[in-house]
Protein backbone atom coordinates (compact mmCIF):
# COMPACT_ATOMS: atom_id res chain seq x y z
CA UNK A 1 0.00 0.00 0.00
CA UNK A 2 1.22 3.04 -0.62
CA UNK A 3 -0.96 5.82 0.63
CA UNK A 4 -0.46 10.43 0.68
CA UNK A 5 -2.84 11.94 2.88
CA UNK A 6 -4.08 15.24 1.78
CA UNK A 7 -6.41 18.24 2.72
CA UNK A 8 -7.09 20.99 4.09
CA UNK A 9 -5.29 22.38 7.12
CA UNK A 10 -6.57 20.96 10.72
CA UNK A 11 -8.68 18.63 8.58
CA UNK A 12 -7.11 15.37 10.46
CA UNK A 13 -4.57 14.02 7.92
CA UNK A 14 -1.68 13.32 10.69
CA UNK A 15 -4.07 11.81 13.27
CA UNK A 16 -5.36 9.55 10.71
CA UNK A 17 -2.47 9.06 8.85
CA UNK A 18 -0.40 8.02 12.26
CA UNK A 19 -3.18 5.37 13.12
CA UNK A 20 -3.27 3.44 9.91
CA UNK A 21 0.58 3.42 9.75
CA UNK A 22 0.43 1.57 12.92
CA UNK A 23 -2.57 -0.60 12.27
CA UNK A 24 -1.18 -1.57 8.83
CA UNK A 25 2.08 -2.51 11.01
CA UNK A 26 0.00 -4.60 13.76
CA UNK A 27 -1.53 -6.31 10.96
CA UNK A 28 2.13 -7.73 9.89
CA UNK A 29 3.37 -5.24 7.24
CA UNK A 30 6.24 -3.27 7.11
CA UNK A 31 5.32 0.66 6.89
CA UNK A 32 7.73 3.83 5.98
CA UNK A 33 5.60 6.55 7.33
CA UNK A 34 6.95 9.90 6.20
CA UNK A 35 5.96 13.08 7.67
CA UNK A 36 6.26 15.91 4.47
CA UNK A 37 4.13 18.68 6.23
CA UNK A 38 5.86 21.66 6.62
CA UNK A 39 3.97 21.80 10.52
CA UNK A 40 5.01 18.46 11.24
CA UNK A 41 2.40 16.21 13.44
CA UNK A 42 2.80 12.38 12.23
CA UNK A 43 5.02 12.20 15.09
CA UNK A 44 2.59 12.77 18.01
CA UNK A 45 -0.32 10.54 16.35
CA UNK A 46 2.69 7.68 15.47
CA UNK A 47 3.10 7.80 19.40
CA UNK A 48 6.40 9.08 19.64
CA UNK A 49 5.49 11.65 22.24
CA UNK A 50 7.58 14.77 20.41
CA UNK A 51 8.02 16.40 16.72
CA UNK A 52 11.46 17.34 15.63
CA UNK A 53 13.23 14.59 15.44
CA UNK A 54 13.86 11.37 12.22
CA UNK A 55 14.81 14.53 9.32
CA UNK A 56 17.51 13.37 7.02
CA UNK A 57 20.48 15.55 7.20
CA UNK A 58 20.14 18.69 4.84
CA UNK A 59 24.37 18.10 4.46
CA UNK A 60 22.92 15.26 1.88
CA UNK A 61 21.13 17.62 -0.19
CA UNK A 62 22.80 20.73 -2.32
CA UNK A 63 21.38 23.54 -4.53
CA UNK A 64 23.16 23.17 -8.31
CA UNK A 65 23.22 26.14 -10.51
CA UNK A 66 20.49 25.42 -12.84
CA UNK A 67 19.16 22.37 -11.13
CA UNK A 68 18.05 23.72 -7.96
CA UNK A 69 18.50 21.63 -4.34
CA UNK A 70 19.75 18.09 -5.17
CA UNK A 71 20.80 15.06 -3.17
CA UNK A 72 24.45 15.89 -3.21
CA UNK A 73 25.51 11.60 -3.95
CA UNK A 74 23.33 8.76 -5.70
CA UNK A 75 22.51 7.02 -2.05
CA UNK A 76 19.23 4.77 -2.05
CA UNK A 77 16.28 5.46 -0.75
CA UNK A 78 16.30 2.61 0.84
CA UNK A 79 19.86 2.97 2.28
CA UNK A 80 18.69 6.50 4.21
CA UNK A 81 15.90 4.94 4.95
CA UNK A 82 17.81 2.21 7.33
CA UNK A 83 20.09 4.88 8.37
CA UNK A 84 17.84 8.20 9.09
CA UNK A 85 14.68 6.42 9.81
CA UNK A 86 13.41 6.01 13.73
CA UNK A 87 11.63 3.46 15.23
CA UNK A 88 8.40 4.30 16.08
CA UNK A 89 5.84 1.24 17.74
CA UNK A 90 4.20 -1.32 16.66
CA UNK A 91 7.37 -1.51 14.19
CA UNK A 92 6.61 1.35 12.03
CA UNK A 93 9.71 3.09 10.69
CA UNK A 94 9.22 7.31 10.38
CA UNK A 95 11.12 9.53 8.79
CA UNK A 96 10.26 13.14 8.90
CA UNK A 97 11.60 15.22 5.58
CA UNK A 98 8.75 18.54 6.03
CA UNK A 99 10.77 21.92 6.57
CA UNK A 100 11.99 21.75 10.84
CA UNK A 101 12.83 25.37 11.32
CA UNK A 102 16.31 26.00 12.42
CA UNK A 103 17.03 22.53 11.65
CA UNK A 104 16.76 22.24 7.26
CA UNK A 105 16.94 25.07 4.97
CA UNK A 106 13.78 25.29 3.23
CA UNK A 107 14.34 24.58 -0.14
CA UNK A 108 16.84 21.31 1.00
CA UNK A 109 13.38 19.60 1.66
CA UNK A 110 12.95 19.27 -2.42
CA UNK A 111 15.94 16.93 -2.90
CA UNK A 112 14.49 14.53 -0.52
CA UNK A 113 11.14 14.28 -2.53
CA UNK A 114 13.12 11.58 -4.50
CA UNK A 115 13.10 9.26 -1.47
CA UNK A 116 9.31 9.15 -1.22
CA UNK A 117 9.48 8.58 -5.13
CA UNK A 118 11.98 6.27 -5.49
CA UNK A 119 11.88 3.79 -2.40
CA UNK A 120 10.71 0.65 -3.67
CA UNK A 121 11.60 -2.12 -1.05
CA UNK A 122 9.34 -5.14 -1.73
CA UNK A 123 6.61 -6.24 0.57
CA UNK A 124 6.90 -2.08 2.30
CA UNK A 125 3.48 -0.07 2.71
CA UNK A 126 4.09 4.01 2.71
CA UNK A 127 1.92 6.30 4.33
CA UNK A 128 2.68 10.12 3.72
CA UNK A 129 1.34 12.88 5.59
CA UNK A 130 1.21 15.84 3.31
CA UNK A 131 1.14 19.87 3.85
CA UNK A 132 -2.19 21.55 3.71
CA UNK A 133 -3.53 23.05 0.85
CA UNK A 134 -2.70 22.35 -2.82
CA UNK A 135 0.41 23.03 -3.03
CA UNK A 136 2.56 20.10 -2.20
CA UNK A 137 0.06 17.65 -4.10
CA UNK A 138 0.90 19.84 -6.81
CA UNK A 139 4.79 19.83 -6.91
CA UNK A 140 4.49 16.07 -6.88
CA UNK A 141 5.07 15.06 -3.59
CA UNK A 142 1.83 12.56 -4.16
CA UNK A 143 4.04 11.05 -6.58
CA UNK A 144 4.33 8.04 -4.76
CA UNK A 145 1.25 7.41 -4.12
CA UNK A 146 -0.88 5.08 -5.48
CA UNK A 147 -4.08 6.30 -3.40
CA UNK A 148 -4.83 9.30 -2.48
CA UNK A 149 -6.96 9.84 0.63
CA UNK A 150 -8.68 13.67 0.75
CA UNK A 151 -9.54 14.13 4.43
CA UNK A 152 -12.64 16.72 5.39
CA UNK A 153 -14.66 17.73 7.79
CA UNK A 154 -17.95 18.11 6.82
CA UNK A 155 -17.81 21.64 6.31
CA UNK A 156 -18.51 23.72 2.90
CA UNK A 157 -14.80 25.27 2.95
CA UNK A 158 -13.59 21.80 3.20
CA UNK A 159 -15.35 20.82 0.50
CA UNK A 160 -14.37 23.60 -1.55
CA UNK A 161 -10.46 22.61 -0.64
CA UNK A 162 -11.38 18.87 -2.02
CA UNK A 163 -12.36 20.09 -4.82
CA UNK A 164 -9.06 22.28 -4.83
CA UNK A 165 -7.02 19.47 -4.23
CA UNK A 166 -8.25 17.04 -6.53
CA UNK A 167 -7.72 19.32 -9.39
CA UNK A 168 -3.95 20.33 -8.07
CA UNK A 169 -3.00 16.25 -8.25
CA UNK A 170 -1.86 15.45 -11.49
CA UNK A 171 -4.05 12.59 -12.93
CA UNK A 172 -2.01 9.62 -12.86
CA UNK A 173 -3.24 5.94 -14.31
CA UNK A 174 -2.99 3.47 -11.65
CA UNK A 175 -3.74 6.15 -8.88
CA UNK A 176 -7.52 5.63 -6.93
CA UNK A 177 -8.75 8.82 -5.21
CA UNK A 178 -11.06 8.68 -1.91
CA UNK A 179 -12.67 10.41 0.49
CA UNK A 180 -12.98 10.51 4.15
CA UNK A 181 -14.96 12.74 6.23
CA UNK A 182 -13.74 13.32 9.64
CA UNK A 183 -14.88 14.78 12.85
CA UNK A 184 -18.32 13.81 11.53
CA UNK A 185 -20.78 14.99 14.62
CA UNK A 186 -24.34 14.78 12.65
CA UNK A 187 -25.64 14.92 8.70
CA UNK A 188 -23.41 14.84 5.71
CA UNK A 189 -22.88 18.37 4.66
CA UNK A 190 -25.16 18.59 1.26
CA UNK A 191 -22.59 19.14 -1.31
CA UNK A 192 -20.98 16.01 -0.48
CA UNK A 193 -22.09 14.16 -3.36
CA UNK A 194 -21.02 16.85 -5.94
CA UNK A 195 -17.42 15.97 -5.02
CA UNK A 196 -17.98 12.98 -6.99
CA UNK A 197 -15.97 11.21 -4.90
CA UNK A 198 -15.83 7.38 -3.14
CA UNK A 199 -16.34 8.13 0.53
CA UNK A 200 -13.77 5.73 2.17
CA UNK A 201 -14.98 6.16 5.58
CA UNK A 202 -16.90 8.30 7.74
CA UNK A 203 -15.08 9.15 11.20
CA UNK A 204 -16.72 10.37 13.84
CA UNK A 205 -16.26 12.78 16.13
CA UNK A 206 -14.58 11.19 18.91
CA UNK A 207 -13.74 13.05 22.41
CA UNK A 208 -10.98 10.66 23.03
CA UNK A 209 -9.60 11.07 19.31
CA UNK A 210 -9.92 15.28 20.48
CA UNK A 211 -8.12 14.33 23.74
CA UNK A 212 -5.31 12.51 22.21
CA UNK A 213 -4.87 15.21 19.53
CA UNK A 214 -4.69 17.72 23.08
CA UNK A 215 -1.89 15.55 24.88
CA UNK A 216 -0.02 14.83 21.34
CA UNK A 217 -0.66 11.30 21.94
CA UNK A 218 -1.62 8.53 19.20
CA UNK A 219 -5.50 7.70 18.98
CA UNK A 220 -4.58 4.29 19.10
CA UNK A 221 -2.74 4.13 22.56
CA UNK A 222 -5.41 6.31 24.15
CA UNK A 223 -8.63 5.00 22.62
CA UNK A 224 -8.04 1.70 20.22
CA UNK A 225 -11.91 0.63 20.40
CA UNK A 226 -13.37 3.92 20.16
CA UNK A 227 -15.79 5.25 17.40
CA UNK A 228 -12.82 6.88 15.64
CA UNK A 229 -10.03 4.62 15.77
CA UNK A 230 -12.44 1.72 14.86
CA UNK A 231 -13.58 4.38 11.56
CA UNK A 232 -10.07 4.60 10.61
CA UNK A 233 -9.76 0.58 10.83
CA UNK A 234 -12.90 0.67 8.08
CA UNK A 235 -10.79 3.15 6.34
CA UNK A 236 -7.93 0.51 6.23
CA UNK A 237 -10.18 -2.25 5.06
CA UNK A 238 -11.25 0.47 2.35
CA UNK A 239 -8.12 1.53 1.10
CA UNK A 240 -7.16 -2.37 1.09
CA UNK A 241 -10.14 -3.18 -1.59
CA UNK A 242 -9.27 -0.08 -3.20
CA UNK A 243 -5.53 0.29 -4.05
CA UNK A 244 -4.14 -0.92 -6.38
CA UNK A 245 -0.14 -0.51 -4.97
CA UNK A 246 0.57 -2.96 -3.44
CA UNK A 247 4.39 -3.56 -3.97
CA UNK A 248 5.67 -6.98 -4.91
CA UNK A 249 8.40 -7.20 -6.87
CA UNK B 1 -5.38 49.54 10.85
CA UNK B 2 -3.50 46.11 9.17
CA UNK B 3 -4.07 43.24 10.85
CA UNK B 4 -2.77 39.95 9.58
CA UNK B 5 -4.54 36.38 11.45
CA UNK B 6 -1.81 33.36 11.23
CA UNK B 7 -2.07 30.00 12.78
CA UNK B 8 -1.96 26.46 12.33
CA UNK B 9 -4.34 25.01 9.83
CA UNK B 10 -8.14 24.72 10.95
CA UNK B 11 -7.55 26.78 14.05
CA UNK B 12 -10.37 29.23 12.72
CA UNK B 13 -7.98 31.88 11.23
CA UNK B 14 -10.55 32.67 7.95
CA UNK B 15 -13.20 32.89 10.11
CA UNK B 16 -12.20 35.12 13.38
CA UNK B 17 -10.38 37.07 9.83
CA UNK B 18 -13.71 37.10 8.45
CA UNK B 19 -16.04 38.39 11.64
CA UNK B 20 -12.92 41.35 12.27
CA UNK B 21 -13.53 42.23 8.73
CA UNK B 22 -17.20 42.21 9.03
CA UNK B 23 -17.10 43.60 12.30
CA UNK B 24 -15.00 46.67 11.44
CA UNK B 25 -17.14 47.52 8.34
CA UNK B 26 -20.13 47.54 10.02
CA UNK B 27 -19.18 50.11 11.76
CA UNK B 28 -18.16 52.28 9.54
CA UNK B 29 -14.23 51.42 8.06
CA UNK B 30 -14.07 50.71 4.38
CA UNK B 31 -12.08 47.59 4.14
CA UNK B 32 -10.17 45.21 2.22
CA UNK B 33 -10.20 41.81 3.32
CA UNK B 34 -7.42 40.07 1.51
CA UNK B 35 -6.95 36.19 1.49
CA UNK B 36 -3.39 35.22 1.50
CA UNK B 37 -3.87 31.67 1.69
CA UNK B 38 -3.11 29.12 -0.96
CA UNK B 39 -6.70 27.40 0.15
CA UNK B 40 -8.52 30.28 -0.29
CA UNK B 41 -12.05 30.36 1.88
CA UNK B 42 -12.33 33.92 3.37
CA UNK B 43 -14.92 34.82 0.53
CA UNK B 44 -17.18 32.24 2.19
CA UNK B 45 -16.69 33.32 6.03
CA UNK B 46 -17.11 37.10 4.66
CA UNK B 47 -20.49 35.66 3.29
CA UNK B 48 -19.84 36.05 -0.78
CA UNK B 49 -21.20 33.00 -2.35
CA UNK B 50 -18.84 29.54 -2.70
CA UNK B 51 -18.95 30.19 -6.68
CA UNK B 52 -17.94 33.55 -6.50
CA UNK B 53 -15.19 33.11 -3.88
CA UNK B 54 -14.11 30.27 -6.25
CA UNK B 55 -13.89 32.39 -9.52
CA UNK B 56 -11.78 35.07 -7.83
CA UNK B 57 -8.21 35.07 -9.74
CA UNK B 58 -5.16 34.80 -7.52
CA UNK B 59 -3.40 38.49 -7.58
CA UNK B 60 -0.18 36.99 -7.51
CA UNK B 61 -0.80 34.43 -10.23
CA UNK B 62 -2.36 36.84 -12.77
CA UNK B 63 0.92 39.22 -12.20
CA UNK B 64 2.95 36.29 -12.83
CA UNK B 65 1.40 35.06 -15.57
CA UNK B 66 1.92 38.59 -17.19
CA UNK B 67 -1.86 39.34 -17.22
CA UNK B 68 -0.86 43.02 -15.85
CA UNK B 69 1.71 44.93 -18.03
CA UNK B 70 3.52 47.01 -15.71
CA UNK B 71 3.32 47.23 -11.92
CA UNK B 72 -0.23 48.36 -11.17
CA UNK B 73 -1.31 50.72 -7.69
CA UNK B 74 -3.28 48.21 -4.97
CA UNK B 75 -6.20 50.09 -5.59
CA UNK B 76 -5.88 49.20 -9.24
CA UNK B 77 -5.38 45.51 -8.30
CA UNK B 78 -8.23 45.52 -5.96
CA UNK B 79 -10.62 47.47 -8.73
CA UNK B 80 -9.50 43.90 -10.84
CA UNK B 81 -9.15 41.11 -9.55
CA UNK B 82 -11.32 42.10 -6.32
CA UNK B 83 -14.86 41.47 -5.56
CA UNK B 84 -17.58 43.04 -3.34
CA UNK B 85 -18.41 41.32 0.10
CA UNK B 86 -21.11 42.22 2.29
CA UNK B 87 -20.76 45.46 4.61
CA UNK B 88 -19.02 47.33 1.66
CA UNK B 89 -15.71 45.32 2.15
CA UNK B 90 -13.67 44.60 -1.19
CA UNK B 91 -12.02 40.93 -0.91
CA UNK B 92 -9.25 39.95 -2.84
CA UNK B 93 -6.87 36.75 -3.12
CA UNK B 94 -3.78 36.85 -3.11
CA UNK B 95 -2.71 33.47 -4.28
CA UNK B 96 -4.56 30.91 -6.36
CA UNK B 97 -2.58 27.40 -6.81
CA UNK B 98 -4.71 25.76 -9.83
CA UNK B 99 -3.57 23.96 -12.83
CA UNK B 100 0.05 23.68 -11.64
CA UNK B 101 2.84 22.50 -13.28
CA UNK B 102 3.98 19.68 -11.57
CA UNK B 103 7.91 18.68 -11.40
Amino acid sequence: MRVAFVGKGGSGKSTIAGTIARLLARDGAKVLALDVDTLPGLAFSLGMGKIGDGGLPEGLAEKREGKGWVMREEISAEALVDEHALDAPDGVRFLQLGKLPGRVRPGSTTAFRHVVDSFRRPGWSLVGDLAAGPRQGSFGWAGFATAVVLITEPTAAGLLAVGRLRRALPARAGTVLGLVLNKVREARPPALEAAGLPVWAEVPYDEAVAAAEREGRAPLDVAPDGPGVMAMRELLSALRDADPGTITA
Amino acid sequence: MKIGVFGKGGIGKTTIAAIIARELARRGRPVVALDCDTNPNLGIALGVPPERTERLAGIRQALGEGKVEHAPVAAELLERFGTDAPEGIRLAVVNRIENPNPG
